[in-house]
């Protein structure tokens, strides 16, 4: 069998970003949770947000060594399977990584371990800053490979010459047109990931009448941070949608299920379709009638542009697009749901005794993972055949290896990520499982980072005993 | 008793339909406009509710 090295690239290469994507959205939303929870309990003394934060900080630890090293492993990547998009692409792009690791990296890695490890060398001042620092350094990372991602959906101040790309405008690059609405976009992913991911535990705990004073905490958090969250988030993804519709049409025609270049007035919004993308229409859909024009096109009776508008062998595979992003909208909504349903409850005074409301919410513990990985979804497959809008087809940018060279190193990735995976899972319910540890009301050292160097802190039985921080 | 379950359903299906409205505002059905005034409103409804009905101390 003959196996097709463009297409053995981009399995290898989606496999090992939606792998690598989960861990920093992870890790950006529990980095500002862990500052948020430390702030909380620096104000008020409580030890159960001490609790709280020294719970969450083991898995966040995880989640960011996973997450850096599966994040190198992309970069080599560009050289393994896509080394002709980098070569074409590297003006641009290069920089932008480059950036992440001088600004991001260096400072994540400077104040890193003071926040998994001083906590009782550095006194709680300087520790907060330092988790605030982190949280910091994720959000600059988050915004560089925006940047670069965002580039190569809307390309901007760039010119090609005989098929060579020069930078003619840094600050067109930087700020292309879809980064200010995806960088908010995929920041409120991250944060609402944590909230349902800390709400869940909680919930978990409240079911099984376990530690109920941090479990009372942590769901009353999460389900406020996701409230308001979701609806800034429902707010921004309609400014994304708007955005794509203009600079690239095809994806949003292929996620709305329609061929037609223009649909049938009032159009129905489609929640289940069978497309045939080979004669260019559906086999089958299921749909709400008149709500497409309601909800896309903002009128009763709006029509929908169909992916016939785009020239057949420019489209997206409508499948891919449209059932990503059925799974990330529905989400929102079941996200948007609970935010309500958790505000009316908070009302009634039942928060903590609906059992169907926690058990929703152990249920939604990974929803904002699956959500954030339907939305990359959409918007890579949405790009295709591109791989730079527009500028570099996918098939163009391949490296020029043989398909082995690929397949072994696409097995040996998921032979290496399936022990991470697992590992990192078998840890994190194992934390779980063992619940938070009590914690002390005060951390143990004071002032600066000389004075943690002090033979007494350092050698002091209380941080001795406490060294494995949870 | 039969009065108050049903009043609560009301009030149940009443939240449900101001979340709806609130949910087609946000996502822009009525213009930009309304949408940034419903998300505003939202977010201090949602941030009155936390602060006035605190839950920690709730009986679970």
């Amino acid at each position: 069998m003959k196996l097709d090295p463009s297409v053995l690239a981009r399995i290898q290469f989606a496999f090992t970003v939606s792998f690598h994507i989960i861990f920093p959205t992870m890790s950006i939303g529990l980095a500002s949770f862990l500052a948020v929870t430390e702030a909380l309990w620096l104000k008020t003394k409580n030890p159960t947000y001490l609790q709280i934060y020294r719970f969450w900080l083991n898995i966040f630890a995880m989640g960011f060594g996973i997450g850096v090293v599966t994040g190198i492993v992309l970069s080599f990547e560009f050289g393994l399977g896509f080394a002709r998009f980098a070569q074409i692409a590297g003006p641009a792009i290069g920089p932008l990584i480059a950036l992440e690791v001088l600004t991001a990296f260096f400072l994540e890695a400077g104040f890193l371990g003071i926040m998994l490890f001083g906590l009782h060398r550095v006194g709680p001042k300087l520790h907060f800053f330092a988790t605030c620092m982190v949280a910091v350094g994720t959000l600059i990372s988050a915004s560089w490979i925006l940047s670069a991602n965002s580039w190569m959906q809307t390309p901007a101040g760039v010119a090609v010459h005989d098929g060579q790309l020069t930078v003619v405008n840094w600050l067109h690059v930087l700020m292309n047109p879809s980064w200010p609405y995806r960088l908010p976009h995929m920041l409120t992913a991250a944060y609402l990931t944590a909230s349902f991911m800390v709400a869940g535990v909680g919930a978990w705990y409240l079911l099984q009448g376990k530690h109920l004073d941090f479990a009372r905490r942590t769901v009353a958090l999460g389900t406020a941070f996701a409230t308001v969250l979701i609806a800034g988030q429902v707010f921004i993804g309609d400014m994304v949608y708007g955005t794509m519709l203009k600079y690239q049409p095809s994806k949003m025609q292929a996620a709305e299920g329609f061929w037609e270049k223009q649909s049938q007035s009032p159009a129905p919004y489609y929640w289940f379709i069978i497309p045939d993308q080979k004669n260019q229409r559906n086999r089958f859909t299921l749909g709400t009638p008149h709500l497409g024009s309601i909800w896309l096109t903002h009128s009763l009776n709006g029509r929908v542009e169909g992916l016939k508008n785009t020239p057949r062998e420019l489209q997206p595979r409508m499948a891919m697009v449209f059932y990503a992003f059925r799974i990330m909208y529905c989400l929102a909504m079941l996200m948007f749901a609970m935010g309500v349903a958790s505000l009316w409850l908070r009302f009634r005074g039942t928060l903590f005794n609906s059992r169907w409301f926690l058990w929703m919410l152990v249920f939604m513990t990974p929803s904002g993972i699956i959500a954030t990985l339907a939305g990359w979804y959409v918007a890579e497959t949405g790009r295709q055949p591109w791989v730079i809008y527009g500028i570099l087809k996918t098939v163009d940018a391949v490296s020029p290896v043989p398909s082995q060279a690929l397949l072994s190193t696409l097995i040996a990735f998921v032979c290496v990520y399936a022990v991470f995976i697992t590992a990192f899972l078998i840890f994190t319910f194992r934390i779980i499982r063992r619940g938070p540890v009590e914690a002390p009301v005060y951390a143990e050292a004071s002032g600066s980072i000389k004075n943690a160097f002090r033979p007494h802190v350092l050698d002091s039985p209380k941080r001795l005993a406490d060294s494995q921080f949870s | 008793m039969k009065t108050s379950k049903v009043l609560r359903r009301v009030y149940d299906v009443t939240a449900t339909l101001i979340g709806v409205l609130f949910f087609f505002i946000i996502v822009g059905v009525f213009g930009l406009p309304s949408a940034i005034a419903g998300l505003a409103l939202f977010v201090l409804a949602a941030v009155v509710v936390c602060r006035v009905f605190p839950t920690e101390g709730a009986r679970s």
